[in-house]
């Protein structure tokens, strides 16, 4: 009896936390079409006079540029690096492998504001604060664990025994390389672009301290516009960035399953 | 020949990732250097005073207490409501599971500025939830749910509970289900089997979020500033105001590493307790 109350209270439970979890993504979709002027709930009207809004401001436009830019070349060199990361610490055995692993996995969980501190302050002695290259690098250092273990994770699932056989019909390394390994690679690579590159596009704490005047990545931009501004123009923007991250939650889930490469 | 030749493939293929790393550890080194610097740049002194400075303020001090009481509150939010939706993950059977577990996940790739955003739309004086009250009649006029530590525990604890759901299902699906129907055919109870076994063998999993969840709430500036503001003035804060307003680097150099030693405590506190739960 007891035992089947038990799963009751639990779905319930659950359903209280989707609910939590999708409040506050779904909520903007309908402000972002409100012709009210402040950022209300529920939203009066239907206009999409903050989307144009957003089209004729040329700072978002050219933020997003930016972004975009960053978040390719960034995505671009992760994946390589990451490739040949993921390839020694998943394929071999040497000492210092794991103090390796854990080293590149330090972006995801050192204190954001430590680390973006931080990143300035080094890129200021090499000259390279609110530079083009020094946020280039400071993204490749961010979105290169997720590289690392979207790789790895399919890596792991390629048995060795098809490289043994490959290599004993014959195979040179490089050969082995683009032949066999790369076509077998090819979702957990392709998850790891768009991970890679979403993470990238949302960036926040580190941006904001190795952006300024003329060089502001997107989320600097949607910041800088509700310290002075509070219309439904950040909703209608949000309602693009999610669109986006819908695309990429689906393609991943499809290339690979999101629940794999996170865990 | 053979080991000394994949010796030096490996340290190939780990040059690039090891030189990008070497990026951070020279940023960290960088800050560690500064903050015992008397005022960078301009007067290179090596001092200590930056640190006896920020013992020394108040206001400082009390960003600090905010810091480590926001941390704590939104790790253990988290690991109340995280470990029955990482069960349910794990051991549920249902058609759910698998929205679900995409629900939870899916949020890591929507940007914290467009989650914030949504929380305002919630809670803000024109908000969904003031909307809500005063259509029922529960009140007559908005209340104040922005600018309080609750709202910024609100927001962080939407933005880091995937982090530590992950991490504690990660831990219960390794967990033997045998184990379990042992203890319950040797006349353990359901709740006894969970509290003696399943409790146990999960809080390695549990640690590594709080681990996680805490140093990425400190170090979290858009939500206290946004959800907060000016009401909740956590380190994070004051480090972006020493470096980029009053731009006192060395101010700012000595906060973070206080920032950082403060999650590196808690870790070390974290796994030394699970070290000595785990030998019982």
């Amino acid at each position: 009896m007891r035992s089947r109350a038990r799963p009751r209270y639990l779905d319930a439970f659950v359903a209280a936390i989707v609910v939590f979890l999708l409040a506050p993504i779904v909520v903007v979709l309908p402000s972002a079409f409100s012709s009210d002027v402040a950022l209300s709930f529920p939203p009066q009207g239907f206009s999409t006079r903050w989307f144009e809004n957003l089209l004729s401001r040329g700072e978002f436009l050219s933020a997003a540029r930016l972004s975009v830019t960053v978040a390719i070349l960034a995505t671009a060199i992760s994946l390589i690096v990451g490739l040949l990361a993921a390839y020694a610490l998943f394929r071999f055995d040497f000492w210092g492998r794991s103090a390796l692993e854990a080293l590149f996995m330090t972006p995801l969980v050192f204190p954001a504001i430590a680390l973006a501190l931080s990143l300035a302050m080094v890129m200021s002695t090499a000259g390279l604060l609110r530079d083009f290259w020094g946020l280039l690098i400071a993204h490749v250092l961010i979105t290169m664990p997720y590289a690392i273990r979207t790789i790895g994770a399919s890596l792991r699932e390629i048995s060795i025994a098809i490289e043994d056989a490959a290599l004993t019909l014959g195979a040179r390394p490089a050969q082995l390389f683009w032949y066999v390994m790369l076509p077998l690679l090819r979702p957990g690579i392709a998850a790891g672009a768009i991970f890679s590159f979403i993470i990238s596009m949302d960036e926040f704490t580190v941006s904001l301290f190795l952006t300024g005047p003329g060089l502001t990545t997107l989320p600097i931009e949607i910041f800088n516009y509700a310290e002075f501004n509070s219309d439904p123009t950040i909703a209608s923007i949000s309602v693009i960035l999610i669109l986006i991250s819908c695309i990429a939650v689906a393609t991943i889930e499809r290339l690979m399953g999101l629940r794999r490469v996170l865990s | 020949m053979r080991t000394v030749r994949s010796k030096l493939l490996i340290a190939l293929l780990l040059a690039p990732a090891v030189l990008i790393s070497m990026v951070m550890i020279a940023a960290i080194a960088t800050t560690l250097g500064i903050s015992f610097l008397r005022q960078f740049p301009g007067d290179l002194q090596v001092t200590l005073a930056n640190y006896i400075a920020f013992l020394s303020q108040p206001f400082l001090l009390k960003a600090a207490y905010q810091t480590m009481a926001l941390g704590l509150v939104v790790t253990a939010i988290c690991v109340v409501l995280g470990y029955p939706v990482a069960w349910f993950l794990v051991k549920r059977d249902t058609r759910f599971r698998n929205a679900v577990f995409l629900i939870v996940l899916a949020p890591l790739l929507v940007s914290i500025v467009v989650r914030t955003v949504g929380w305002i739309i919630i809670l803000g004086n024109e908000g969904l939830v003031n909307a809500l009250l005063i259509s029922l009649g529960v009140i007559d006029s908005s209340l104040q749910l922005m600018r309080s530590f609750w709202t910024v525990v609100v927001g962080l604890v939407h933005v880091l509970l995937p982090f530590m759901i992950l991490s504690i299902a990660s831990v219960l699906s390794k967990i033997d289900d045998d184990v379990i129907e042992a203890a319950m055919l040797l006349g353990a109870r359901p709740a006894t089997a969970f509290l003696k076994i399943t409790l146990p063998m999960s809080m390695q999993g549990v640690a590594a979020g709080s681990i996680i969840v805490f140093a990425l709430t400190i170090g979290t500036y858009l939500t206290p500033i946004w959800l907060g503001r000016g009401n909740v003035n956590v380190l994070a804060i004051s480090i972006h105001e020493q470096a980029l307003i009053s731009v006192e680097w060395s101010a700012a150099a000595t906060s973070a590493v206080l920032l950082t030693i403060m999650a590196l405590v808690f870790m070390a506190i974290f796994l030394a307790s699970i070290r000595r739960m785990t030998r019982r």
